[in-house]
């Protein structure tokens, strides 16, 4: 689902966000704030995601575990028959 | 200057603007323009003192008229009346008129003799209903002493013949002799020759005043006491006192009078008591009715003065706010000069440019209104002060303003960092604080601030609410991030969120049994990254800390290296804004040379080593800690490669890095000398050498050229335009503050320290970054402890032991993450974005220095002194 595709794609995603923003923002005296806040906005976010997902895309370690139970094996599983 | 759109992006334009205001008006105009809170005027009579100023006998009234409006609120607070809230007054803001104010002072002055007269009587009424009441208690007490005293004469008497010791009667037995002692039971004291003091004392002094009055009537006295069971209010402190009823017998009138002299200087009350049974009765009768008669006159003064206390509640709010509203307006016309000769008041006051036309169709408003012929004149003056930096905010933006505001007031028109504050004072703070849950809990906790927001504003706040209300703004911002953030490190309440599947498997290998010392180790799914934030199969992993270490170290490092890339670009921006070149060739290109070249290099290392998938070629992935420390210890030589021609590029980067020190030190303040003799060589001089002209006399002398002559490219310099040029020595300190003499040894020290302090702080500013990781890796922790502590543990009960438990844990668990992790964490958080904001980015361009913009304004007026109001 994701590659390194996602970086190029994410991109412009966000320059065009940008560009929306840029455009749309409610005319008036605050529109430089507007602009401002979503523009950066976007680019932090998008920033933070980016250096995440450049952490995890060749990963020198992978996760181990010891106390796993077998039937954990897909995540935290639905429960069957005991509430507690 | 063409009049640009104002934002927040950097301060308004601002105009000196000169006011001929007719001398008339210049009550309604002063505050038709205090309710615009558009201008701050300058005082144009610094030398005179406050008792010397034209309207300082209309401040005094005023002054006292605000007095008796203080005592009303204090009667009314001290009767528990409510006073009308400010909010409920249709017209708070309209100007009162001058004889609506003549008409204020003169209702308040009668307001307040008779408010004084019916608390006089009021006081005088109460206390002798305090002294009726005791009264009635000693009549009603000392009624029961006599008659035991009377029956026990006879034993008195008897005991004295057979114990010639006893003190009291001795004397008694002396005078009256024996034969006259038999006539009994209805013998009266009198006859006896004693006398008695009846009264009442409060409790406490009771054992001090018995002690005295033994110790100096040397025991020959009879004392009875009793305490009263209610306790009596004192009508002048409005306390509650417990008092004790006392009847003293002794014998002798001296004796008595010293007792009495004794117990009035305690501080006891002495009442007439008369001795014979009916006779108090009548007294008692006669008590009775006359404490009746007063109550109903008391009850009757106390409801006028409360009607009265009431009517003026109705009001009193807005009165207040007149009365202040009005002395501001005097005290702002003794700034003004007057000028005899044209009968008008002359002003001078800074103006953002874009109210221009408010203001001057305001006064227009105010002269029609008058049936003035004369109009208010409102002259644009030219001038090299530096006018005072104003931002104009909203709700919304006024907490990322205050942020700023609180380091520094910028220079005037410099670039604001309350605009991108908005974003990255909550991002940052988002870095350290990511957590789905305590965002959202954060976020909600601001919505409710938002959403309520009329209503808490009107309420008392306490210190702490009173901030994090002035702040909901800031901390929406800051939920909403940290909602985000928390996305991405995949934490909600320390638990996974599992948005999208894993591209982590786990394999279990042969005769593996939870506990029994093996590991599984996860498989990657192959060609698939996990889209959205980390990997939730990271959570409660053993080497989880290994990896979200090195992943939130090198976060911190990018983050930092792009906050602080921004703000050094922001540098630029002002120096091209103040037509600086020398700013941008001598400090912003060689300092950002130098910066990307050793943590953008940096930057740049870190991204490329997480793009090479080093197991696929076979190669060790170099540590990039070693790889910059070797960079200056050893350039040229690479032990592990991260990309071939590491060496030669690595020297290249140095290199610029070292040239770009010289440059930074040198250019500017060399440049500045020769622009400086080459000024002086063509015969300018300085500004501060020319003759200074007054901004009141009319002749705007012209002294075309003469701006720039001292050739220093200061900022304020290059901002004025041509023409012509006043120099003020009105007002201030004239108006040479800003043009000193060029100094080269001053700028070059000056150039010294701008230079080392930005190299060193290129390093340790990056490494201050590095606090997002340690926070974030806290706050992290401390929320897994908790959940391990207190929530994680009640599921290990079951049945109805677990259902309890589960109640319990759940609000130990929520209430400390609340306290703990949203509260606590949050502040640190936040004051540490702070710091990064003030010190790691705002050093990179901010200029400071500027003078804040105070206009006389109502609405800033009543905000900071009508607290007690609203």
């Amino acid at each position: 689902m994701a590659n390194g595709w996602s970086l190029l794609i994410s991109v412009l995603f966000i320059v065009v966000f940008c560009a929306v923003a840029w455009f749309a923002s409610p005319k008036g005296e605050n529109q430089t704030v507007w602009r401002s806040t979503l523009v950066l906005s976007a680019w932090a976010c998008w920033l933070m995601w980016a250096i995440t997902f450049l952490a995890q895309w060749h990963p020198l370690i992978s996760p181990q575990r010891a106390d796993l139970r077998p039937e954990y094996v897909n995540g935290p599983v639905k429960s069957q028959g005991a509430v507690f | 200057m063409a009049a640009s759109k104002d934002s927040l992006f950097r301060s308004v334009d601002m105009t000196l603007t000169q006011l001929y205001v007719a001398n008339e008006i210049g009550r309604e105009v002063v505050s038709a323009l205090g309710e615009l809170g558009a201008m701050q005027f300058r005082d144009l009579n610094p030398d005179t003192s406050a008792f010397q100023r034209t309207f300082t006998q209309e401040i005094r009234r005023l002054d006292n008229v605000e007095r008796q409006l203080n005592y009303f609120r204090t009667q009314i607070e001290k009767n528990g009346i409510g006073m009308r809230p400010i909010y409920e007054f249709s017209n708070t803001l309209a100007a009162p008129t001058a004889t609506e104010i003549d008409e204020l002072a003169d209702r308040s002055q009668s307001l307040e003799l008779r408010i004084q007269s019916l608390n006089d009587s009021y006081e005088t009424l109460k206390r002798r209903e305090t002294e009726l009441t005791e009264w009635r208690w000693v009549l009603r007490e000392a009624g029961g002493f006599f008659d035991r005293a009377r029956g026990q004469t006879e034993e008195i008497r008897q005991s004295i013949e057979e114990a010639d010791d006893a003190p009291l009667l001795r004397d008694v037995e002396q005078a009256n002799g024996s034969t006259e002692a038999g006539s009994g039971i209805q013998q009266s004291f009198s006859v006896m020759n004693i006398g008695f003091v009846a009264g009442v004392i409060p409790r406490e002094r009771m054992g001090a005043f018995e002690r005295i009055l033994w110790r100096t009537l040397r025991g020959n006295l009879y004392m009875n006491q009793s305490e009263i069971p209610d306790p009596i209010i004192d009508p002048e402190k409005n306390e509650e006192v417990h008092k004790n009823v006392f009847v003293i017998f002794a014998h002798g009138k001296e004796i008595i009078a010293k007792i009495r002299k004794i117990s009035e200087s305690l501080g006891a009350e002495i009442y007439d008591v008369d001795e014979n049974s009916e006779l108090r009765r009548d007294q008692i009768h006669e008590v009775n009715s006359r404490l009746q008669d007063l109550s109903n006159v008391l009850g009757n003064t106390k409801r006028t003065l409360d009607a009265e206390l009431t009517q003026i509640g109705r009001s009193l709010a807005a009165w207040l706010i007149v009365t202040k509203k009005e002395k501001s307006v005097y005290q702002t016309l003794n700034r003004f000069s007057y000028d005899p000769a044209r009968k008008t008041l002359v002003a001078e006051a800074w103006c953002p440019t874009n109210s221009l036309g408010l203001v001057k169709s305001t006064l227009q408003d105010v002269n029609d209104r008058a049936g003035l012929s004369v109009p208010t004149i409102v002259n644009q003056i030219k001038t090299s002060k530096t006018p005072p930096t104003y931002n104009r905010t909203n709700k919304f933006t006024l907490g990322f303003q205050t942020i700023i505001d609180a380091y520094g007031t910028a220079k005037y028109t410099e670039v604001n960092p309350g605009l991108p504050t908005i974003v990255t004072f909550p991002f940052l703070f988002a870095v350290m604080f990511g957590d789905f849950g305590h965002g959202a809990i954060m976020a909600l906790a601001a919505l409710a601030m938002i959403y309520w927001e009329k209503p808490l504003q009107r309420g008392k706040q306490d210190e702490l609410f009173g901030m994090a209300f002035y702040g909901r703004y800031i901390m929406l911002m800051m939920g909403v991030f940290s909602m985000y953030t928390g996305l991405i490190y995949c934490d909600a309440f320390s638990k996974e969120l599992s948005l999208f599947p894993s591209m982590w498997t786990w394999e279990f290998p042969d005769g593996y049994e939870p506990g029994n010392g093996m590991t599984v180790t996860a498989q990657r799914v192959e060609g698939y990254t996990y889209p959205f934030g980390m990997d939730w199969r990271w959570h409660d992993t053993e080497n989880d800390l290994l990896f979200s270490n090195s992943y939130k170290m090198k976060l911190s490092i990018i983050m930092g290296w792009a906050h602080m890339t921004y703000s050094l670009c922001l540098s630029y921006i002002n120096a091209r804004h103040f037509r600086s070149p020398i700013d941008i060739f001598g400090n912003f290109i060689p300092g950002m040379i130098f910066f990307q070249s050793i943590f953008g290099y940096l930057v740049f290392t870190i991204i490329y080593k997480w793009s090479i998938d080093w197991y696929a070629i076979g190669q060790q992935p170099p540590g990039l800690l070693n790889m910059l420390i070797y960079m200056f210890l050893q350039p040229g030589t690479v032990e592990e490669e991260l990309y071939p021609g590491q060496g030669p590029v690595q020297v290249v980067l140095v290199l610029l890095a070292v040239v770009q020190v010289p440059i930074l030190l040198f250019l500017k303040p060399f440049y500045l000398r020769w622009e400086h003799n080459k000024a002086r060589a063509q015969g300018y001089r300085g500004i501060g050498e020319t003759t200074t002209v007054s901004a009141l006399d009319q002749d705007d002398d012209d002294e075309e050229g003469g701006q720039q002559a001292n050739g220093r490219p200061s900022f304020a310099d290059s901002e004025m335009d041509g023409g012509a040029m006043i120099t003020q020595d009105i007002g201030g300190g004239g108006g040479g503050e800003e043009h000193e003499e060029f100094e080269f040894s001053e700028v070059m020290i000056h150039q010294v320290i701008h230079t080392i302090e930005f190299c060193l702080n290129c390093v340790s500013h990056t490494a201050s970054y590095l606090r997002l990781w340690a926070l974030s890796l806290a706050h992290q922790q401390l929320s897994i402890v908790l959940w391990t502590m207190t929530l994680g543990n009640a599921f290990g009960f079951t049945g109805a032991l677990g259902v309890a438990a589960v109640f319990v844990f759940f609000v130990v668990w929520f209430f400390l993450t609340v306290a703990v992790l949203v509260v606590m964490e949050g502040t640190s958080a936040m004051l540490h974005s702070l710091r990064l904001h003030w010190v790691e980015a705002m050093s990179k361009h901010f200029v400071g220095e500027g003078v804040a913009f105070e206009p006389f304004s109502f609405k800033v007026l009543l905000e900071e002194e009508g607290e007690g109001l609203m």
